[in-house]
């Protein structure tokens, strides 16, 4: 008796009974062991924007391009030595990335229209990101101050904000959804 | 009574206004005084619009300001994530949506997280280097070849240092300390270098005939260097005394077969004297040699072959 089992559905000497839970070939009380089966649930939903009827969902080139895409299409946020082999300090790396990225998203009020980019070279981490142009300059350098002073004394480490700054939030739409 | 207050007390009522409220918060208009009206719908008030505000100028990005004979190396010195309005050239990076053109340089997250080697241009390294010269001496005459490098400097001692982007700078592997030396270079008799290689068995790598020494058992790399020096003092004096229990060793305990003095070379020369002639050295020596690598190497076709040519011309067979 060979049953293939595929989709939830039993196939049996080539003719396919349609999709039921339970194989239809036994009789209740038989005593052969069979499988519960549906029909196959794993749909990958991570970092994927759902379309809209009238495609006024704006997407940057971060959004459009979802996690299978990275090394592809789409390059690391955070670069650093950890994951290599012997690298050492990975967990706490990741632990200060979190918090970095907390804190620009903070600190910079809806200001940050890209991912929060995170490099490390030796001991130096180096912040970059794109920004509206909504501040008055002199703001924008007293925030690039505090954040790079605050860090480098919650760090450890000398910390550098390499920022763009973009007119428009819409500079950095890719397409819409 | 406030205003404010008033206000406040029907700012909840929705769905028809009363005029009462107008006459409490503003002068009673007298040609409304008579009839009051009961408006059931609010109508609307116009949105207010937010100040203009002061919008900045978006001044020209920075490379028109630059001139094209400019020295690179001032505009980026170090190594900088991508600033788009700096770099003079087009360059567009990312998979062009449908109907559109690849991504340009302009707020592209993309190109500013690859790293760059703007920093690092070919008229900049050669700069860097004409700087550094001045810093570096000529190779040491006497020293071109391995073979001199080697016949002066026997002893390598190799250190790893590891860079990490963390805020430490420690790895415990940088403590570990490998010293090689030639044990040809010691320049030890047969009973030394015999003696060393017993003491350092494993250390001692027998096709390249250099001895390793690795020591990691201290948290500095100079005080494991510092060990691997002491042993490599102390092996070599080791190897140059001959203990008095040394002279008990016997035929049983040596390392390799030798023909002289041996049972086989008594053998040979009994017969010899029994004959009264001894065939000339060069074949004495061929059987020496064939009797001695069928002890040491084995035995196999060509040694058993070679014995038995050696025997042939030994005893005049041949």
């Amino acid at each position: 008796m060979s049953a293939v089992l595929r989709e939830g559905r039993v196939i049996l000497f080539g003719r396919s009974c349609f999709s039921q839970n339970v194989a239809n070939f036994l009789m209740p009380g038989s005593s052969v062991r069979s499988l519960s089966t549906t029909t196959a649930v794993q749909k990958v939903q991570s970092g994927r924007y759902k379309v809209t009827r009238d495609r006024s969902r704006p997407l940057t080139y971060e959004m459009a391009n979802q996690p299978c895409q990275i090394a592809h299409r789409k390059s690391w946020n955070s670069w650093n030595t950890t994951t290599l082999y012997e690298g050492l300090r990975e967990p706490e790396t990741a632990m200060d990335d979190v918090f970095i990225r907390k804190f620009m998203t903070g600190t910079w009020h809806n200001l940050i229209v890209s991912e929060v980019i995170i490099k490390r070279q030796h001991n130096m981490i180096r912040i970059a990101g794109i920004v509206q142009q909504k501040l008055a300059a002199r703001k924008m350098y007293f925030l690039i101050g505090y954040c790079e002073e605050l860090l480098s004394y919650w760090l450890k480490c000398p910390v550098k904000l390499e920022l763009q700054i973009v007119p428009d939030k819409k500079d950095v739409i890719y397409k819409y959804i | 009574m406030s205003e404010m207050w008033v206000r406040q007390l029907y700012r909840g009522v929705q769905g028809f206004r009363l005029h009462t409220a107008a006459a409490l918060t503003s002068e009673i208009n007298p040609a409304e005084e008579e009839f009051r009206t009961l408006e059931l719908k609010t109508v609307r008030q116009e949105k207010r619009t937010m100040r203009d505000r002061k919008l900045t100028p978006i001044l020209p990005p920075r490379y028109k300001r630059q001139k094209l004979d400019q020295n690179w190396g001032n505009v980026w010195p170090t190594a900088r994530t991508f600033h788009p309005a700096t770099v003079p050239f087009p360059v567009r990076q990312g998979y062009p949506a449908t109907g559109q053109p690849t991504p340009d340089k302009w707020g592209n997250a993309e190109l500013m997280k690859i790293p760059n080697f703007l920093h690092l241009t070919p008229p900049i390294i050669k700069q860097q280097c004409e700087v550094l010269k001045k810093f570096c001496t000529p190779w040491p005459a006497g020293l071109e070849t391995p073979a001199k490098q080697n016949k002066h400097f026997p002893v390598t001692v190799s250190i790893n240092s590891y860079l990490h982007s963390s805020p430490s700078l420690r790895d415990a592997r940088a403590r570990i300390v490998t010293m090689k030396v030639s044990v040809k270079s010691l320049e030890l008799d047969n009973h030394g270098r015999d003696k060393l290689l017993r003491l350092v068995k494993d250390h001692h790598d027998p096709k390249t005939d250099t001895l390793t020494l690795v020591a990691d058992r201290c948290p500095l790399s100079s005080q494991n260097r510092d060990y691997c020096t002491y042993l490599l003092t102390v092996l070599y004096t080791e190897a140059m005394k001959t203990e008095p229990w040394e002279h008990e060793k016997n035929v049983a305990d040596y390392e390799r077969y030798v023909w002289e003095g041996s049972l086989s070379e008594a053998a040979a020369r009994a017969v010899f004297s029994a004959r009264d002639d001894s065939p000339p050295e060069h074949v004495i020596n061929e059987y020496a040699k064939a009797v001695v690598e069928l002890h040491n190497e084995g035995e196999d076709d060509s040694s058993v072959s070679r014995y038995r040519e050696s025997v042939l011309k030994l005893v005049g067979l041949t």
